[in-house]
C-alpha cells in the first residue's frame, strides 16, 4: 500500500461568511506530483497555505507526513516548515541584500548549519553555479525563480509545495523551471504545485481541480501521458 | 555579494552577514534612527556634565555675590572686638579648598580734611577676593604693610571732593593719629561701603587704637560638597570667643538657584529622550513596514519569533550603541561649548556622567524599539507573501 505524504480530511477556512475552502479531502503519496488547478478565488493560495504551515485551517485535519498539524502549536508549525517543507513561490520572494547564495545558505541557518559548498552546489544544480554572487537585482525573473528553487530544496524537504512557479516567467525560463520540476519528480521528490497553466499539470501524476472552495474534480494520470 | 568561496561561513557570520546588509540596505533610515540617539546622547551627556559640574560652576560663580559666612564675637558676650587672632585661627578653619575669600573689619570714626567719615580697617588681598564686584578707579591696595595709602568709597570721595591719586589727611584727636595718606583707588560698590575709607588692618588699629583687634570678619565658602551651617557651628565650637554663622539670605538663594537649574536640566534632558525615543520609534516602525515582506519570507522558509526579534533587536542595538558611542564624545564637546558659553570655563568629565547617558540612551532605545519588535513578530508570512 503506498505511504501519503499528506493527507487532507475535511479540511474547511473561513474568514468571517467567507469560506474561500470548504470540506476538502485530498491525499498525495510519497514521490507523486499533484496539482492544484482552479479559477481565481477557488481556494487554491488558502490550501496551499494550509499544506504549508503558514495558516491554519478553521475545521478539518491535516496530516503531513503522519503529523497531525491542526493540533500544532505556532512554534511547532514553524519548525515543520523548517525540516519538512520547501517552498517555491511566484514572486520568487528573495532577500535583496543577500547574494544568490546567501539566499540558499539563508534556508540553511535557519535549519541547521551553513554549508556553503552544499548551497553552491545546489545553485549549480539549477544552472547558477556561474551565478552565485550576484544579487537578485542583478538576475533575470527565471534566474530568480531558480535560486528560490534552490533554496526550497537546500534542507532536502519531505515534500516541496510550489505556488504558480512558472506564473511570472516567459517560455523559455517556463522549460527550464518545468524541467527541474520534471527531474525533482524522478528523483522521488513529493511535489504539489498550484498552478493556472494545464501544460504544465499535464506533467503531474494527480490534478485536483477546485472551485468556490470544493474539490471539482480529481484526475489520475498515468505514466503514458508522461 | 558574498565573501570569497574559501572563507568558511558559520551561522554566527551568516548572522552578522545579514546584520551588516540589513543595515547597509535601509542606510538612510538608519542614519535617521543613529542621529537620533546620537543627539539624544548628546545632549544627556552634555548636560549630566554640566550637571555634576554646575554645583562647583554655580557656587563659584554666586561666590562674587560677596561674602556669605559671618565670623563675630559671640552674641552673649558684651564685646564688640575680638581678637586678631581669633579671628585669624576662625578663618584658618574654613576648608581651604572652598574658600575664596575672606578678610576681618575694624570700624571707627576719623575726621578727614572736610568732615568725618567711617574707616574701615580691612585684609586688601582677601577683601579683593571677597568682593570681586567692586569697581575700582585707580589700584587696589595690594601690600599689608602699606602705612601711608586707602582706598575711598565713590561717595565719599565726591563728598570731600577726592579723587585717586589726592591725598588726604586722617586724623583721630584720641589716638593723636594725624598723617596723610595717598588715595590708590576710589571704590563703587553701591552700599554703604561707598561712604567709608579702608585701610589695611594694621594701620586701622593704630589710628583707633586698637591694634590687634577686629569687629568682625566676613567670608566668602563655596558651599559645594560641604554643610556650611556644620563648618560655622565647627568654627564657633573650636575658637570659644568666636560666633560663625551663614548668612542666610545668600546661602539660601544659592540652594534654590542651583536646585531650579540643575531641574530645568532634568527637565530639558527628559524631553529631548522623549523626542529621541519618538523618532527613533517611528523610524524603526518605517523599517519594520518596509520589511513586513523580508520578515514573512524569513517566517516561511523557517525562522521562528525568537529567530526575527534577535534580528530586529540586534540591528537596533548596533544602531543604539554606534549612537551612543558617538554622542558620549559630542556631548563632551557640547559641554565644553555650553562651559565656556556660561561659565567661561572647561567642563570636567565626570565618570557618572558615562552611566547616566548610556542607561538613559538605552533606556530611550529600549522604548523606541517595543513597538516596532511586536509589529516586526507579528508578521504574518501567508498576509505579506500573496501577490500584490
Amino acid at each position: 500500500m503506498p505511504e501519503l505524504m499528506l493527507e487532507t480530511k475535511d479540511l474547511t477556512k473561513r474568514f468571517g461568511k467567507v469560506t474561500p475552502l470548504d470540506r476538502v479531502s485530498m491525499q498525495v503519496e510519497k514521490g507523486e506530483w499533484a496539482s492544484i488547478m482552479g479559477p481565481s478565488g477557488s481556494g487554491k493560495t488558502t490550501m496551499l497555505n494550509i499544506l504549508s504551515c503558514l495558516d491554519t485551517s478553521t475545521e478539518g485535519q491535516y496530516f503531513l507526513d503522519g503529523t497531525d498539524t491542526s493540533r500544532l502549536t505556532e512554534r511547532e508549525r514553524v519548525a515543520v516548515r523548517r525540516e519538512k517543507i520547501g517552498l517555491i513561490f511566484q514572486q520568487f520572494h528573495l532577500i535583496p541584500y543577500l547574494s544568490a547564495l546567501e539566499n540558499v545558505m539563508l534556508a540553511q541557518y535557519y535549519h541547521s548549519t551553513i554549508d556553503k559548498r552544499e548551497a553552491r552546489e545546489g545553485l549549480e544544480r539549477v544552472g547558477l553555479g556561474h551565478r552565485i554572487h550576484h544579487l537578485p537585482s542583478q538576475l533575470s525573473g527565471g534566474e530568480q525563480q531558480r535560486v528560490c528553487i534552490a533554496r526550497a530544496l537546500i534542507n532536502e524537504p519531505a515534500i516541496v509545495l510550489a505556488d504558480e512557479p512558472t506564473g511570472n516567467l516567459d517560455e523559455a525560463n517556463e522549460k527550464i523551471v518545468l524541467d527541474i520540476f520534471k527531474e525533482l519528480r524522478q528523483e522521488g521528490r513529493t511535489i504539489v504545485l498550484v498552478t493556472h497553466n494545464p501544460e504544465i499539470a499535464r506533467f503531474s501524476d494527480k490534478v485536483v481541480r477546485l472551485h468556490h472552495g470544493r474539490i471539482e474534480e480529481e484526475e489520475q494520470f498515468d505514466e503514458a501521458t508522461l | 555579494m558574498g565573501g570569497s568561496e574559501t572563507s568558511p561561513m558559520t551561522n554566527g557570520r551568516m548572522f552578522a552577514r545579514i546584520l551588516g546588509a540589513s543595515l547597509k540596505e535601509r542606510r538612510s533610515r538608519v542614519s535617521i534612527a543613529f542621529f537620533s540617539i546620537m543627539i539624544g546622547a548628546a545632549v544627556i551627556t552634555a548636560l549630566s556634565c554640566v550637571y555634576f559640574d554646575i554645583s562647583t560652576k554655580m557656587s563659584r560663580e554666586l561666590r562674587a555675590y560677596g561674602a556669605n559666612l559671618f565670623i563675630g564675637p559671640k552674641a552673649e558676650s558684651a564685646a564688640r572686638v575680638l581678637d586678631a587672632r581669633d579671628v585669624a585661627e576662625a578663618l584658618s578653619l574654613l576648608p581651604p579648598k572652598n574658600l575664596i575669600g575672606a578678610s576681618p573689619y575694624l570700624y571707627g570714626v576719623v575726621r578727614l580734611d572736610l568732615g568725618s567719615a567711617v574707616l574701615a580697617g580691612v585684609d586688601f588681598a582677601g577683601l579683593r577676593r571677597l568682593s570681586p564686584y567692586w569697581q575700582v578707579d585707580g589700584r587696589w591696595i595690594v601690600v599689608d604693610f602699606d602705612g601711608r595709602s586707602c582706598m575711598i568709597g565713590k561717595a565719599l570721595a565726591k563728598k570731600m571732593e577726592l579723587k585717586a591719586g589726592d591725598a588726604v589727611t586722617v586724623t583721630k584727636s584720641e589716638t593723636g593719629f594725624h598723617r596723610k595718606l595717598v588715595i590708590k583707588g576710589v571704590v563703587e560698590t553701591g552700599q554703604a561701603e561707598d561712604e567709608r575709607i579702608f585701610v589695611n588692618l594694621a594701620l586701622a588699629g593704630e589710628i583707633l587704637g586698637q591694634p590687634g583687634k577686629v569687629n568682625h570678619a566676613m567670608a566668602s565658602v563655596v558651599s559645594e560638597g560641604i554643610d556650611i551651617d556644620a563648618v560655622a557651628a565647627g568654627v564657633g565650637a573650636r575658637v570659644a570667643a568666636v560666633d560663625a554663622r551663614p548668612i542666610r539670605r545668600i546661602s539660601y538663594s544659592e540652594g534654590r538657584i542651583l536646585e531650579k537649574i540643575k531641574g530645568l536640566m532634568a527637565l530639558i534632558a527628559l524631553i529631548v529622550l522623549m523626542v529621541t525615543t519618538l523618532c527613533v520609534m517611528t523610524t524603526l516602525i518605517a523599517i519594520v513596514a518596509e520589511r513586513t515582506r523580508e520578515i514573512g519570507l524569513m517566517k516561511a522558509i523557517g525562522a521562528d519569533d525568537r529567530g526575527i526579534a534577535v534580528q530586529f533587536l540586534s540591528e537596533a542595538l548596533v544602531i543604539s550603541l554606534a549612537g551612543i558611542a558617538a554622542g558620549l564624545v559630542a556631548g563632551f564637546g557640547l559641554a565644553q561649548v555650553l562651559g565656556q558659553a556660561v561659565f567661561g570655563s572647561a567642563i570636567s568629565f565626570r565618570a557618572a556622567a558615562l552611566p547616566a547617558t548610556v542607561v538613559l540612551s538605552l533606556l530611550a532605545s529600549v522604548i523606541a524599539v517595543a513597538l516596532p519588535l511586536k509589529l516586526a513578530v507579528r508578521v504574518v508570512p501567508a498576509q505579506v507573501l500573496k501577490e500584490d
